[in-house]
Order: structure tokens, then C-alpha cells, then sequence
């Protein structure tokens, strides 16, 4: 399954015409925790597809099992975790693949975005040794050429004068600077799908919205499927085509981001979304917060996660946990009385 | 009437200003005394060890004259004396510093590159290797190390190089749990799992990411290592263990001058004096660079 990953911008087109597979597919993925005496259940059993091209967001609170999904897709989780479950990147099994045979897929199947462009760089490394050596993991290169690849790579992300940047340190360079770095060292070998785990919160609004445009057009030109992790339900609404939304180790609902956002079903959902500051709402109202916290992850009572929180709760969401369905084309939740619903 | 008034306004108006420029500017000019001045007396030991007898007729450290025996401080060419076999005491601390420096030098290297790639192996592998290596070192550490570094001298006989060996063994321990630590700080920041999401092989990314990062706090150690391996080289060579007479090191110096202590106190103070001196100035130095590098 070796695709030609040819330069820093792969044939998006060819691959797709290659796989009747989906790109990435998670089917039941578990992942475990064990402590000493107790066992955490961090991600409990999610499926989802990623198509080449797509645009994904993943969104929950802190905790929900979003990024350590991510984490184990890419097997970067430590060895106290067990990941159970399958991910198919092109149909071929990721789960269980040694970390030698994990390192072929890294970096050329799928890369990833860090929340902190401050600890994401080497300090101690220019910045164009760091992208010549991703590149260089997988090609045979010489320095020169590598070099001019690298040179491109920043040019691409849009770093002013990239000829003299290649020489710098990460301190000599801006938070938004240092990301727009670290997403060319993501992309040095054109990956097929990119993780970008709140690639964003770490910057100002401004800058965020400039990286996340970045993201996009590189998405266009490139054809890589993006898989954008966040907390932020408004980023997704401006940017994802598809949103998913993670509860406590699960996908609580997932739909197309502009249906999603007319018409939410699951309560949780919604709830999230009326925490959002809106500039309609009169001044000096209190927002809506969540109440309560989210179920521990050790022990996880029966029926539905988000039961004790639901204001439309009621007594058979505590018996059994909704399964997540497709009830509509391209929508999914997991709920026995979702909103917009029961009026029907 | 007017004039005292003027005075007050000017000096209340004036001294909030200094109070803010005072104590950050003295801060740091003490912080750069802190590296400066060990630094100064480091180097100045180190030149004149190892290079002033080289380009001066520094009298010779041993076969000295019978007819000079034991002449005091200060003499005409022998500014510290010499000693009761009428070696040049001035001549005897410089190759004997020579010996000090060697051993803390060997030592640390010894330590810094075996000790070091233990504890970072360990830190990056985990689990069982890391059980395995640490419980080993533990052992180590867990004996006196006086006691240890003894036995070792001891069963290798006494010369320069064995000192060395010897005092590893008490080196590579403390070394391997510095650079563990420093490396499992390291082993989960963005940059190194970036680096292996990558695809980068492991040795690359101990060597590239890892130990780049981690040579201040090595470095930093290694300074207070050498001021600890001095001592402990000058008390090898008082118990007999270490360099061998005639060979003039800090520690036999010291031995040979103690059974005069009460008589001719200068035998052991000029030595002591040096040996305090160079370890102080390297625990200075360390702690200066720890503060500088901001080190923990």
C-alpha cells in the first residue's frame, strides 16, 4: 500500500481514483488506561470515516478522549495505554503494527499540528534543519535539494522571507511564525490525512483565523483530508465540513456543519453551543453553563454519559446508552429523545 | 527656608527613579561576578598548571637539592619554600594541579558520556530497560562511595588512570540519574513527539532533540562533579590510594606534610589552600551557570 507520496504537494486526485477504501476508517477504537488499581476508559469504542479531501472537526470539552483518540490512531500512546479496535489507513490495519512498521506511515500517511508552537520546536535546532529532517526521514535527499525543498515549504506556508528564516532559531520567530513552521514540517512528506490538534488556541484571533485560512488553502492544493481537533464550536461551524461531537469517550452526534448548527439534536450539543457568547444576547446576562461535570472515566455508570447533566433527561436515558445512529443522511446522534424531535 | 525644601523635592523625586534601576541593575551585575570571578580563577590555575612551566624555568617537582631542604615561605625562588626532600613546594602545586585537573576532567568525561547515554537510553526506552539499568546504578549509589571508590583503587593499585576508573565508579551513577531525569522532561514535549511522528528513528532523536537539550543541566552537573571529584582525588591520595610519591599531586602533598602539621603547618596549608580554592571556584562556577542557564 505504498502510495507514491511524491513532493510536498501529493497527487490528492490519484489517490482518491486509488482507494475504495476510505482513507482512514475507525472502527470501534477503545483506548484504555491502566493505573495501578483502577483502569480509565478514555475512548469507548468511536467509529468514524475520513475521506481524502474532508474536512473534519472533532469537538468536546476537555477530556472527552479527542485528542488521545488522535493519539492512538497514531500510535504515539504510551505503553500503560491498550488500544483496542481497528483504524485502516487504505484498508491496511494500524492497530498493533510495531513501531518500526509505524514509522513507513508517519509523517507520509498522516501528521500533526500541536496545540503549543512554543514547545513544538527543537530549540536548540534551525528551523530549516527541523523540515529538512522530516524530509529527509523518508526521502533520499541531498542537502541542497532538501534544502530548496524546505526553502518551498515555507514559502508555501507563507513565512515572509523564507531563505533567511530556514537559518533561524524557533526563539527568533513569533508564536504564529513558529506555527506556520510547524505545519510545514507536518506537511514536508504530503501527508494523506492531517491531525491538527488545537492547532490554534494557542494564538491570538487574528492569527488564528490566518493559520486556519492556511490550513484550508493548503487542504485545497494539496488534497490531504484535515481532522481538526478542537473545543472551539465556532471554529468548526467557520471551518470544518463536517463536525463531530465527543462526550466522554464517545461521539455523542455527528452531522454536516451547516446542518448541525440549524438544527442540533443532541442536548449536549446544544448546551455547548448555548455557551457561546452571542452578540444578540442583552449585556450582563449570564450565559448558560453546563452544570455538573462530565462522568468519571474509571467508573462509568450505566445509560446514557450525559444523563446527569441533560436538562431533558428522563428515566430510560439512565437504563440503557443510546447507540450512536445514522437517523438521517449524514446524520448521526446518540440519543433516545433528541431535540427537534419529539415535537414531530 | 526655601533651600531645604528644594532638597526634599529633588531627593523624593529622584530616589523612586534609582530604587527601580538600582536593584535590577545590581542584580545582574552580581550575576555576571557569580560566573566571572570562578571563572578568572579557573582559568588562571589552569594556565599556570599547564602552561607556565612550559614557557618559565619552573624548578623541577621532584630530585630536589639536599642543600635546600625545608627553606620557608617566601624564599629567593621558592615562594611557597620547599619541602623536607628540598623539592620546590611552587613547583610540586602546579604539577600537582595538573594531576587534580586531569582526574576531574577524565572523570567527568568519563562520567558525562557513559553515565549519560545510560540514564538517556533508559529515559527514552522505558519500561524493562529502564528498570534493569536504573536498579543496577541504584546499587551503586547505594554504597558508601568512599568505601567503593577505595576498593576499587585498591584492587588496581595506585596510579593516575586507576584514581580515574575508580572515582567513575562514582560518577557514572550520579550522571545517569541527572541525564534520566533531564531526558523523561524532554521525552513527551511537542518537538520530540513531533519528531517521531515524523518517522524519525529513535538514535536520532536522542542525539538531535534530546541531548541538545539536555547538555546545560549535564554540563552544569558536571562543574560540581569536578569540584566533588577533586576532593575526593586529594583524599585518595592521602590515604595512600591515589597518586604515588614521588609524584606530586594535592593529596600525597598533603599526606607527606601531615606528620609536620605541629612543627611546619605550611606542608598542608599551601596544599589545602589550592584544593579549596579550585573546588570552591568550580561549585561557584556550577551554580553561577545553573542560574544563568536557568537550570534546575
Amino acid at each position: 500500500m505504498d502510495a507514491p507520496a511524491t513532493a510536498a504537494v501529493p497527487d490528492g486526485q490519484s489517490a482518491m481514483h486509488l482507494a475504495p477504501a476510505p482513507l482512514l476508517e475507525v472502527s470501534g477504537l477503545q483506548v484504555t488506561f491502566h493505573a495501578r488499581d483502577t483502569s480509565i476508559y478514555a475512548v469507548q469504542g468511536i467509529s468514524y470515516t475520513v475521506e481524502p479531501g474532508q474536512t473534519l472537526a472533532i469537538i468536546g470539552e476537555s477530556g472527552s478522549g479527542k485528542t488521545v483518540s488522535a493519539q492512538a490512531i497514531m500510535g504515539l500512546l504510551p505503553g500503560s495505554a491498550s488500544v483496542a479496535g481497528s483504524v485502516r489507513f487504505r484498508g491496511e490495519e494500524l492497530v498493533g503494527l510495531s513501531q518500526r512498521d509505524m514509522r513507513g506511515h508517519r509523517g507520509r500517511s498522516f501528521a500533526m499540528v500541536f496545540q503549543y508552537p512554543e514547545r513544538s520546536l527543537n530549540p536548540t535546532m534551525r528551523v530549516g534543519s527541523q523540515i529538512t529532517e522530516a524530509i529527509r526521514t523518508h526521502e533520499q535527499l541531498g542537502k541542497k535539494e532538501a534544502h530548496d525543498r524546505a526553502v518551498e515549504l515555507l514559502k508555501m506556508v507563507r513565512l515572509p522571507a523564507p531563505e533567511r528564516r530556514f537559518y533561524e532559531y524557533p526563539h527568533q520567530l513569533s508564536g504564529g511564525m513558529r506555527q506556520r513552521v510547524v505545519i510545514a514540517i507536518a506537511l514536508a512528506c504530503g501527508p494523506q490525512v492531517l491531525f491538527a490538534d488545537e492547532a490554534t488556541t494557542a494564538l491570538d484571533v487574528t492569527t488564528q483565523a490566518q493559520i486556519m485560512d492556511l490550513l484550508l488553502d493548503l487542504q485545497q492544493q494539496t488534497g490531504t483530508a484535515l481532522v481538526m481537533i478542537s473545543h472551539d464550536l465556532g471554529l468548526a461551524a467557520t471551518y470544518a465540513e463536517d463536525v463531530m461531537v465527543m462526550y466522554a469517550g464517545k461521539i455523542v452526534e455527528r452531522a454536516p456543519a451547516k446542518e448541525l448548527f440549524a438544527g442540533v439534536r443532541m442536548p449536549y450539543t446544544q448546551a455547548l453551543l448555548d455557551a457561546i457568547p452571542r452578540i444578540e444576547l442583552e449585556p450582563h446576562v449570564l450565559l448558560p453553563v453546563v452544570g455538573g461535570r462530565p462522568p468519571d472515566l474509571a467508573s462509568i455508570p450505566p445509560g446514557c454519559p450525559f444523563a446527569p447533566r441533560c436538562p431533558g433527561v428522563q428515566d430510560d436515558c439512565r437504563q440503557d446508552a443510546p447507540p450512536l445512529k445514522q437517523y438521517e443522511a449524514g446524520r448521526w446522534w446518540a440519543c433516545w429523545h433528541p431535540l427537534g424531535k419529539g415535537a414531530q | 527656608m526655601s533651600l531645604p525644601a528644594a532638597n526634599i523635592l529633588t531627593t523624593a523625586s529622584v530616589a523612586p527613579a534609582a530604587e527601580v534601576a538600582g536593584p535590577a541593575a545590581g542584580r545582574r551585575w552580581v550575576r555576571n561576578l557569580e560566573i566571572a570571578v570562578p571563572a578568572t580563577i579557573l582559568i588562571l590555575l589552569l594556565f599556570f598548571c599547564f602552561i607556565w612551566p612550559m614557557v618559565y624555568p619552573v624548578p623541577k617537582p621532584v630530585g630536589g637539592s639536599l642543600t635546600t631542604v625545608n627553606l620557608p615561605l617566601w624564599s629567593k625562588g621558592h615562594i611557597f619554600g620547599t619541602d623536607i626532600v628540598g623539592n620546590d613546594v611552587m613547583s610540586r602545586i602546579l604539577y600537582g594541579g595538573r594531576v587534580s585537573f586531569e582526574v576531574a576532567a577524565g572523570v567527568q568525561a568519563i562520567g558525562l558520556v557513559v553515565g549519560g547515554l545510560v540514564g538517556l537510553v533508559a529515559a527514552y526506552r522505558g519500561g524493562w530497560t529502564d528498570a534493569v539499568l536504573m536498579r543496577i546504578l541504584d546499587v551503586f549509589i547505594a554504597f558508601p562511595s568512599l568505601v567503593l571508590v577505595l576498593a576499587i583503587a585498591d584492587s588496581l593499585g595506585p596510579s593516575e588512570t586507576h584514581v580515574i576508573w575508580a572515582l567513575s565508579a562514582f560518577s557514572i551513577p550520579a550522571f545517569a540519574r541527572v541525564s534520566r531525569a533531564a531526558a523523561l522532561r524532554l521525552r513527551d514535549q511537542p518537538f520530540v513527539v513531533a519528531a517521531r511522528l515524523s518517522g524519525s528513528r529513535p538514535w536520532r532523536i536522542m542525539f538531535q532533540h534530546l541531548v541538545p537539550n539536555m547538555l546545560p543541566q549535564l554540563l552544569t552537573f558536571s562543574m560540581l562533579g569536578a569540584s566533588l571529584t577533586i576532593i575526593l582525588e586529594g583524599a585518595l591520595d592521602f590515604l595512600g590510594y591515589g597518586i604515588p610519591q614521588p609524584t606530586a599531586s594535592w593529596g600525597n602533598m598533603i599526606a607527606s606534610g601531615e606528620s609536620f602539621i605541629s612543627v611546619y603547618p605550611r606542608y598542608v596549608v599551601v596544599p589545602s589552600i589550592f584544593l579549596l580554592v579550585t573546588a570552591i571556584s568550580l561549585n561557584l562556577l556550577g551554580d553561577g551557570l545553573r542560574a544563568r542557564w536557568n537550570v534546575r
